[in-house]
């Protein structure tokens, strides 16, 4: 196998981080920034800093708002976003090897 | 990237999967709270029987039903605030519980109060209503139990229809018991053990 055979990862995916956070919103429609902080087991301003950098590239839109005194903060994950993790799963699977005259990715 | 970065990255999406799966395990409230209405209700339609107060049927269930429907209204609207992630599987749930809190009050209330059919077809009629949600529920989180327990609700459906009116409360009592209450003990125990594990 060689290098030209493998598609290129999207570097704002390609993070632990990252990839977990928008792991979640692809099967969540909606998850709260406390969620996504105990799920990645991350630190509030790593979070925030990481959700910046996916905004900034318009993959997630967040959402600010109050529940009583309480303030919720909300990500989404954006069309773009939705299109650019279906890449890099399609890219990641480009790295698993294909079993010579077999069946490709077999699942 | 060498092997052991690709199985991180497949490592990192499925565990997060798995936690957002996990964390929006329903709590089976909403149908323990119908199993109550609906227990009252068979109590009431029973009563009105041995009272032979048919004419009656459409208001015990009716109530019911109008009560059942706005406890999930607000249960809905408070649980959407509340959730700290959202998931589109939850969505179609909501739709699934609002489409058949509708359909009960149409079969068990609107329509035989209008007479459009006799108060001695709401427990056929509402026993489909109740097929359908199960047996969508059984689709939507991929559990075939709930939907062999929508069939049931649909052979009990029939079952009803074979028999005389009178006999109808015991038949649809047997049903509750075995494609009701069973269910929700089964289904309420998954999503405790679930929500223990998130």
């Amino acid at each position: 196998m060689t290098s030209e055979k493998f598609a290129p990862l999207d570097p704002v995916i390609h993070s632990p981080v990252r990839l977990a956070v928008i792991s979640i919103l692809a099967s969540a429609s909606q998850a709260e920034f406390n969620f996504l902080k105990k799920a990645t087991e991350t630190t509030d301003g790593n979070l925030s800093t990481h959700l910046a950098r996916l905004e900034e590239a318009r993959y997630i839109s967040i959402e600010k708002t109050f529940q009583g005194k309480r303030p919720l903060t909300a990500c989404i994950l954006t069309r773009k976003g939705r299109k650019a993790f279906e890449e890099y799963l399609k890219a990641l699977e480009s790295y698993f090897p294909h079993p010579q005259g077999g069946e490709e990715n077999p699942r | 990237m060498n092997d052991q970065e690709i199985r991180q990255e497949i490592q990192i999406i499925k565990s997060m999967i798995d936690k957002t799966k996990r964390a929006t395990a329903e709590s089976a409230a909403l149908f323990v709270m119908w199993g109550v209405l609906i227990s009252l209700a068979l109590v009431g339609s029973f009563i009105l029987g041995r009272l032979k107060l048919y004419h009656w049927e459409w208001l015990n269930w009716g109530g019911i039903t109008v009560i059942g429907w706005i406890a999930s209204v607000f249960y809905g609207i408070r649980h959407q605030r509340t959730t700290p992630v959202r998931t589109y599987i939850q969505n179609a749930g909501r739709h699934l519980y609002f489409a058949c809190g509708a359909g009960f009050l149409l079969v068990g209330l609107i329509f035989p109060a209008i007479g459009v059919y006799s108060h001695e077809a709401i427990s056929i009629l509402i026993s489909c209503v109740t097929g359908i949600m199960f047996f969508v529920m059984g689709g939507i989180f991929d559990w075939p139990f709930l939907k062999t327990v929508g069939l049931g609700w649909w052979a009990g459906a029939v079952g009803m229809s074979l028999i005389r009116p009178e006999q109808r409360t015991l038949v649809y009592t047997f049903l509750f018991i075995a494609g009701y209450l069973i269910p929700v003990i089964v289904l309420k125990a998954k999503f405790d053990r679930e929500r223990r594990e998130a």
